[in-house]
C-alpha cells in the first residue's frame, strides 16, 4: 500500500516537473542555452587542446565532481502524513525504499554533467584506467553520500556540517585517486565507515516532523528555482529583516506620504527583505560576470547581459503579482491603478541599477566596445515594460 | 444610515449563498451578525466590502454604492478579518504607515493615534518588529490598531474576540464603545453571544443564507415569545437548537 502511495506522489511530482519544465525550457531559454553551451564546449575543447598536464587540472576536475555528488533526498512526505501515517510507520520501509530510488535518479543530471566536463579535462595527462577508477569512485561516493545524507537528516547531527564534510572528503579522495588509483581503497573504506557511524547516530524511528519540514523545504527550493523563469503561485515566500538595508529604503515625506506612493514604499521593502530575490540577482550577476570574463567573447557577453536582464525582470514581476492579489489592495480605499504605477516606478529604477551593474562588468571585459552598454538600460526598460504589461493584462483578465 | 442592505442575494459563484438579505445600521450603532458556521455571515461581509458582486440587491455605505465610487465607498469602511492578514515584509510601524497612506491620514496624525492604540494593546515596544513573528492574538491586535487609527464610519469586524487575551478583549470592547459614542458604527460577526449581548444594540441573525431575525434583544424576546431569555437561548431556538453545522 505504501509503495502505491509513493508511486502516486512520484507521478504527481513528475507531472509537476514536466508542467514547469515547459515554462523553464521555453524558446528564449533554449536559444540562450544552445548558444551558451556551444560557446562553453567550444572554449573547453580549445582549452583542452592547449592544456599541459598539471595538478591544477586534477584539482578542478575533483572539485567539480565533488560538488555535484550530493544527491537530492525527496521523500515526498506531506504535512498530514505526520498525523495520518504515524500508525503505519512499521510498514513504511517500502515507501522509503521507493523514495531512495526516486531521489537517486532525480539527482543524477548534475553528477553526469559535472562528470563529463571532468572526464574531458582529465583526458589530458591521464590514462583510461585512471579515468575509469575516477568515474567508479564518483559512482560509489554518490550512493554512499545519499545514505549518509539520509541518515543525517533523521538524526541530531547538523545536516549542513555533514554535507560540507562529504564535499571535502569526496574532493580529497578524488584528488588522491587521480594521483594514484589505489587510493580508491582507503577512500571507499573511509566513506563506508562514515556511513556506518551516521547510521548509528540516526534515530531508531522516523523523525516525522524533521522529514516533513525537510521535504517542504526541498519543494519550496524547487519552486524558487522554477520562479527564476516563471510565476509560481504557491511558493512559500519568506522574508528576512536586513536591518543594514533599512537606511537605504525610501520613506515618503510630506506630500509623498500618500496613497499614490504607498505601493512604491511597499515594493522597495518587499524586494529588500525578500528571503531570496536579492541574493538570486546577486548570484546571477556574479555567475554571468564570471562566464563573461572566462569566455571573453563579445557576442556571448552581449547575449549574457541581455538574457541576465531578461531573467531578472521576469523574477521581479512576481513581486507585483504577489502584492496585487493580496486582500488589502482590494479593501483599502486606493485605486488599483496606483499599484501598477508604483510598480512601474520601482521596477524601472531597479532594472536601471541592475543594467548599470551589468554594464560595469561588460566594460571590465570589453572596454573597447563601451558604446554597447547604452543598449543594456534600454533593453531593461523595454523588457520590463513588455513583461509588466503581460502581468497587468493577466490581472485584468482574472478580475473580469 | 451608515449601511443599507436591500434585498442582497449573492455568493462566490452563480449559485447564491445568501438570499434577499436586508438590514440597516445607523450612526453610533453596534450590530451583531450572528449565525452558525456556513450560515452566510462571511459572504455577507465580503459583499459589504465590495469583494463580491451581488447577484441582485443593493448595498450602500454612507448613501453610496461601491459601483458609484469605490474609493469613497471604501474610505468609510475598516475591516478586521477573522484571521490576521499581514504583510510579512513590513514592521508594525510600516503597517501603520501603509494604513495611514491608504486612508489619506498624514504621518504625524497617524502616529499620534497609533501611539495611544499601541499602549492600549501593549505593543508600544514592538513597533520595529515584523508582526508575522507575533502570536495570533498579537497579530489580531495589529489588525485592530490599523483599523481603529483610520476612524472610518463603519467597522466590519469578523470574530473580533478570537485569539485575544482577556485584557485584549476588554481593551477592544472599550474602544468599540468609545467609537460608538463618537457616532461610528460597528458590524461584528461573532459566536461569543454572552459578550455580544452586553454590547450590541441589535442582532442580525442569519441562517442558511437568509436573514431570519433582526432587532434588539428585547425585540427578539418579544418576537419569539421568550421573555427574560438570554441571546444564547433565543439564538438556539431560532436556529433549531444548533442541529445544523457545516
Amino acid at each position: 500500500m505504501t509503495e502505491q502511495l509513493f508511486r502516486e506522489r512520484m507521478n504527481a511530482d513528475i507531472e509537476r516537473r514536466s508542467y514547469y519544465g515547459k515554462f523553464i525550457f521555453n524558446s528564449h531559454f533554449l536559444i540562450f542555452l544552445t548558444i551558451a553551451s556551444g560557446f562553453f564546449l567550444y572554449s573547453l575543447l580549445s582549452l583542452i587542446q592547449t592544456l599541459e598536464p598539471s595538478l591544477w587540472q586534477d584539482v578542478a576536475a575533483a572539485l567539480l565532481v565533488s560538488i555535484t555528488l550530493i544527491p537530492a533526498y525527496r521523500t515526498l512526505l506531506k504535512r498530514a502524513d505526520g498525523v495520518f501515517l504515524l500508525p503505519y510507520e512499521a510498514k513504511f520501509s517500502r515507501y522509503m525504499t521507493s523514495a531512495d530510488r526516486y531521489s537517486l535518479t532525480l539527482g543524477l543530471a548534475k553528477p553526469i554533467l559535472g562528470g563529463i566536463v571532468a572526464v574531458l579535462l582529465l583526458t589530458v595527462g591521464h590514462g583510461i584506467m585512471q579515468i575509469l577508477v575516477f568515474v567508479a569512485a564518483g559512482i560509489i561516493f554518490y550512493v554512499m553520500n545519499y545514505h549518509i545524507k539520509k541518515a543525517a537528516i533523521n538524526s541530531d547531527v547538523s545536516n549542513a556540517a555533514v554535507i560540507a564534510m562529504l564535499m571535502a572528503l569526496n574532493f580529497i579522495s578524488l584528488l588522491l585517486i587521480l594521483q594514484h588509483p589505489l587510493w580508491i581503497i582507503p577512500a571507499a573504506i573511509g566513506i563506508y565507515m562514515l556511513m556506518g557511524y551516521m547510521r548509528k547516530r540516526r534515530h531508531s524511528q522516523l523523525d516525522w516532523s524533521t522529514l516533513i519540514d525537510y521535504e517542504e523545504a526541498q519543494l519550496n527550493k524547487y519552486y524558487q528555482n522554477v520562479a527564476l523563469f516563471t510565476n509560481v503561485s504557491h511558493i512559500d515566500k519568506q522574508f528576512k529583516r536586513r536591518r543594514y538595508l533599512d537606511p537605504f529604503l525610501w520613506k515618503p515625506k510630506g506630500d509623498a506620504f500618500s496613497k499614490e506612493r504607498m505601493y512604491e514604499y511597499l515594493f522597495y521593502r518587499t524586494f529588500a527583505r525578500d528571503h531570496d530575490l536579492p541574493m538570486i540577482i546577486l548570484r546571477l550577476i556574479l555567475l554571468f560576470g564570471i562566464v563573461m570574463v572566462w569566455i571573453g567573447n563579445l557576442y556571448l557577453s552581449v547575449i549574457i547581459v541581455l538574457f541576465g536582464i531578461y531573467i531578472i525582470v521576469l523574477q521581479m514581476s512576481q513581486i507585483y503579482t504577489a502584492q496585487a492579489y493580496l486582500l488589502w489592495p482590494k479593501v483599502w480605499p486606493v485605486d488599483r491603478s496606483f499599484i501598477q504605477r508604483s510598480y512601474i516606478t520601482y521596477s524601472h529604477k531597479l532594472v536601471f541599477v541592475i543594467a548599470v551593474i551589468f554594464s560595469l562588468v561588460f566594460l571590465g571585459v570589453h572596454i573597447q566596445y563601451f558604446y554597447l552598454v547604452l543598449l543594456f538600460p534600454l533593453w531593461g526598460y523595454i523588457i520590463n515594460r513588455t513583461l509588466s504589461r503581460t502581468v497587468y493584462k493577466k490581472e485584468q483578465e482574472l478580475s473580469d | 444610515m451608515v449601511l443599507q442592505i436591500d434585498g442582497l442575494t449573492g455568493g462566490y459563484s452563480k449559485t447564491p449563498v445568501i438570499h434577499d438579505i436586508s438590514f440597516n445600521i445607523g450612526h453610533g450603532e453596534i450590530v451583531g451578525l450572528i449565525g452558525l458556521n456556513g450560515a452566510g455571515k462571511s459572504t455577507t461581509i465580503k459583499h459589504i466590502l465590495g469583494l463580491l458582486r451581488p447577484h441582485s440587491g443593493e448595498i450602500k455605505v454612507g448613501g453610496m454604492t461601491a459601483s458609484e465610487d469605490i474609493e469613497s465607498y471604501r474610505r468609510q469602511l475598516a475591516y478586521i478579518p477573522e484571521t490576521p492578514i499581514l504583510y510579512e515584509e513590513l514592521t508594525l510601524k510600516e503597517h501603520i504607515q501603509m494604513t495611514a497612506m491608504a486612508y489619506g491620514i498624514d504621518e504625524s496624525t497617524a502616529m499620534a493615534r497609533a501611539e495611544r492604540l499601541l499602549k492600549v494593546f501593549r505593543l508600544e515596544t514592538k513597533v520595529d518588529m515584523f508582526p508575522t513573528h507575533f502570536s495570533k492574538g498579537m497579530k489580531q491586535k495589529v489588525m485592530l490598531i490599523c483599523a481603529f487609527l483610520s476612524h472610518p464610519d463603519l467597522y466590519i469586524i469578523d470574530e473580533p474576540f478570537l485569539g485575544l487575551d482577556p485584557l485584549g478583549i476588554e481593551s477592544l470592547i472599550e474602544l468599540m464603545v468609545e467609537e460608538k459614542h463618537n457616532g461610528r458604527s460597528i458590524l461584528m460577526s461573532t459566536h461569543i453571544l454572552a459578550t455580544a449581548e452586553r454590547y450590541c444594540d441589535r442582532f442580525a441573525i442569519i441562517d442558511e443564507g437568509r436573514l431570519i431575525a433582526i432587532g434588539s434583544l428585547e425585540a427578539l424576546r418579544r418576537e419569539f415569545n421568550m421573555p427574560g431569555a438570554t441571546l444564547d437561548e433565543v439564538y438556539l431556538k431560532i436556529t433549531g437548537g444548533g442541529t445544523q453545522n457545516d
